[in-house]
């Protein structure tokens, strides 16, 4: 070997896995310090995502807050707004009803088994075996379409809501998912036939990014990455939130702490999931799905149907008497709808307009009105058939007045009092923790996210030293990261 | 090679966070500065000056045994009081239950704290989102650079004087300046057809 | 995106398929939320592909920046790409990148003259 290295002089080379590559899931560029095959040296680079949340969360109302956790780990949405309703609740001390809580414990585990789902797709499409992918996709595709069955949306889903869900469930989707339930445990069979054994997959994860349960602990590592080493140490049971308390399940925990048992791991979870899926459908309780605190959940949207929902036909109009011609609408319009002078009456351009009722909430003299039956008539029509505010028809005042409340309750938040709190759930991918410092406002002083998938991206240079070039690949798919929740 | 179930039973509490705040008050007299109680959570502000000491009494005590640290960030209250920063460590342990906050006061004047690094491993990359976000330099780091931000951005972005948009077009960075010029270079070549 | 490659909504009937490289494909399909830090890596993978080319915007913060309007958010992936199809929701549903890639598959068809050497 000496004589090999005297004529051809190795050294170590620097390749660079870009943040567009294939196998890195999302935009993570990797700088591999390599000697031959074998890697000294892995230095992750990540922020190819940031995109503010915790700042914009800064200048949003708790309720406006909520789609932004959606898009922080798009592959397991539910789970994001639980942990947000959930931290957000004990903020305001309030408590989802029991109905709410079971329903939350079965969304959060369909998208716990979701992102199982797709973490192994992907996992083993890295390795290899591009056929596990395919099938886990078809599974996948079954629990999308339950999703949009419950809320309309099938990734990024605001389904959860502070106080408790946003609708109930109704029977045809608790039928659709027991069915779910009885079949999928002879899918789970028909993945693990094909890689369980498989001598590929065993050379290729066995003895591959070992970690020990101190090593594993100290790097703050969470979620079955963590269980895989012999930690027993689970969110759901350390800190119960939700129905996790009445359910029974067990918590998969391996023993060498290589990615073979860290994949052992999440399949078990997936059977548990299961399980906690079939009790909380055969003990849903009846009963209402929001919580009854006017002070801090949103109130609910039928009183204000009769001038809100698409189907009516009305139109807004500004009275010329009244209009001093502020300039307030013009400014406030978001379709930028109104045109005027300063000091002239404004006019609302009718095909612009569409009815949002802001020129309504921040005219100050009372000059906006709504038309009923006015939509799609000519401006002298509209002039003969509108009248003042004050003397519209009773339901549609009190219509109004619900939806100005609505409206200033979404943009100016509760009262909330003021301190500071960190909430955790068990997100599939981890331990998702919420930091709120509150200064009695509506909005959140310090929204902080503890993202699992951050912290896991940290410990990749611990995983990797020593092992080869391909071993990299395996070890980014068992950390189990997201981008978008690494960066926020 | 085993993976087993286990059947993890809820565990009993464990020291009450207060007492458990009183000890640190003990043992570090002169750089507790108050104890705060909020929905069942306590929290410890400290001085600057003596959160290694009181990181490694938490770490290396055996009845405290606080080895996971959840959470490490930062937090600005500008114009709220002073001292303006504050680097937050929320601690649990998962043996025997407990749950700590510990909140250090850094001034803005002298920005600096040391690394808890040497304790906690993944403290790493949690204090360096810090100094990317808020300027805070942490003595002692292994390796402290930007990380969420690109490496020669300007400014703190989480800082509360910072605006949401991000500066003017013309004060951006000039990575992005340089990409939206190439790209105006580059437009006589392309034609719709 | 995944799901559209995937079994249900199959990509592959419409004659596309994901290449790992850009020297060797024909369209870019920018997905998700672009980022300053992220524009110099996107424009140089575009460089890279060689002509006939094609980009598509998918989602609403490739389109126009989405929800996020904060400091490290590009406004839209059109400041600095030359954007031939726009497919807006957040996220896209399948059915809806396959009528993008489908309306783009009709745009190609129908261009006169667009990559001739008398640009």
């Amino acid at each position: 070997m000496e004589q090999v290295e005297k004529i051809f002089e190795t050294r170590e080379l620097n390749v660079n896995m870009g943040p567009q590559h294939p196998a890195t899931h999302g935009v993570l560029r990797l700088v591999l310090d390599i000697d031959g095959e074998t890697i000294v040296n892995v230095t992750p680079y990540v922020g190819y995502l940031h995109r503010g949340i915790e700042k914009l969360g800064e200048s949003l109302s708790y309720f406006q807050a909520l789609p932004l956790t959606d898009r922080m780990d798009y592959v397991s949405s539910m789970s994001n707004n639980i942990g947000y309703c959930v931290a957000v609740e004990k903020l305001f001390e309030i408590e989802a009803p029991e109905r709410a809580k079971f329903i939350r414990t079965i969304v959060g585990e369909m998208s716990r088994i979701s992102n199982h789902l797709l973490w192994l797709a992907t996992h083993a499409l890295d390795i290899g075996a591009m056929t596990v992918f395919l099938y886990c996709f078809r599974e996948r595709e079954w629990i999308l379409e339950l999703f949009e069955k419950i809320c309309g949306a099938r990734l990024t889903v605001t389904y959860p809501r502070i106080g408790g869900v946003r609708n109930d469930v109704s029977q045809e989707f608790l039928d659709s998912l027991y069915q779910f339930t009885e079949e999928f445990p002879s899918r789970i069979l028909e993945y693990e036939t094909l890689i369980d054994q498989n001598r590929i997959w065993l050379k290729r994860t066995i003895g591959i990014g070992v970690i020990s349960a101190e090593e594993a602990v100290n790097w703050g590592l969470t979620g079955p990455t963590l269980r895989g080493s012999g930690v027993s140490y689970d969110v759901r049971k350390h800190f119960p939130y939700d129905a996790y308390d009445k359910v029974e399940f067990e918590v998969p925990i391996g023993t060498e702490g290589d990615t073979y048992d860290r994949y052992r791991c999440r399949m078990l979870e997936m059977r548990q999931s299961n399980n906690i899926i079939r009790q909380c459908i055969e003990k849903l309780p009846p009963g209402p799905v929001m919580a009854e605190a006017p002070g801090f959940t949103l109130p609910p949207k039928d009183k204000m149907f009769l001038i809100t929902h698409p189907a009516k036909e009305h139109a807004y109009y500004l009275v010329e008497k009244a209009c001093k011609g502020c300039g307030m609408c013009l400014r406030a319009c978001p379709a930028k709808a109104i045109f005027g002078e300063k000091k002239k009456p404004h006019k609302i351009k009718q095909e612009l307009c569409t009815g949002c009722a802001t020129c309504y909430v921040t005219c100050k003299f009372k000059a906006a009105t709504i038309v009923i039956g006015g939509k799609g008539l000519a401006e002298e029509k509209l002039a003969e058939k509108a009248v003042a505010p004050d003397q519209l028809p009773e339901e549609v005042k009190k219509a109004q007045e619900y939806l100005v409340k609505h409206f200033e309750y979404i943009k100016r938040g509760p009262k909330v009092p003021q301190g500071e709190l960190y909430v955790s759930t068990e997100v599939p991918k981890g331990e998702l923790g919420f930091y709120f410092v509150s200064d009695g406002t509506g909005k959140p002083f310090r929204m902080r996210v503890r993202a699992p998938s951050f912290i896991h991206a940290g410990v990749l240079p611990r995983l990797c030293a020593g092992h080869l070039v391909a071993d990299v690949i395996a070890n980014i798919g068992t950390i189990d990261i997201v981008l978008g929740e690494c960066d926020r | 090679m085993a993976v087993v179930l286990v059947r993890v039973s809820i565990p009993q509490k464990g020291i009450d966070p207060t007492e458990l705040a009183e000890k640190i008050k003990e043992k570090f007299p002169e750089e507790v500065v108050e104890v705060t109680n909020f929905r069942d959570q306590v929290s410890v502000i400290v001085k600057k000056n003596g959160i290694f000491q009181i990181c490694k009494f938490l770490h290396d005590d055996p009845v405290l045994n606080f080895d996971h640290l959840q959470d490490l960030c930062g937090a600005d209250y500008h114009g709220k009081k002073e001292p303006r920063f504050e680097v937050v460590y929320n601690l649990y342990s998962i043996r025997f239950h407990n749950r700590i906050r510990i909140r250090a006061q850094v001034p803005e004047n002298d920005p600096r704290i040391r690394s808890v690094t040497p304790i906690w491993a993944g403290a790493n990359w949690h204090e360096r989102e810090c100094f990317d976000m808020f300027g805070i330099v942490f003595q002692g780091h292994p390796d402290h650079r930007r990380i969420l931000m690109p490496e020669d951005w300007e400014g703190h972005p989480l800082r509360k004087d910072y605006p949401l948009k991000g500066p003017a077009l013309e004060k951006d960075w000039s990575g992005f300046t340089d990409v939206l010029k190439r790209s105006e270079e580059l437009k006589e070549f392309e034609w719709e057809g | 995106m995944m799901a559209v490659g995937a079994s249900h909504y199959d990509f592959d009937r419409f004659g596309i398929i994901f290449r790992g490289s850009p020297r060797q494909s024909d369209c870019l399909i920018v997905a998700g939320t672009v980022t300053k830090k992220m524009a110099p890596v996107i424009r140089r993978v575009y460089d890279q592909i060689p002509e006939p080319r094609y980009v598509v915007a998918m989602g609403s913060c490739a389109c126009t920046g989405g929800i996020f309007r904060t400091y490290s958010t590009v406004q839209g992936c059109g400041t600095f790409l030359p954007v031939d199809i726009y497919v807006p929701g957040c996220p896209p549903r399948p059915e809806t990148l396959l009528e993008g890639m489908m309306m783009l598959q009709e745009k190609i068809r129908k261009e006169q003259a667009r990559w001739s050497p008398w640009r």
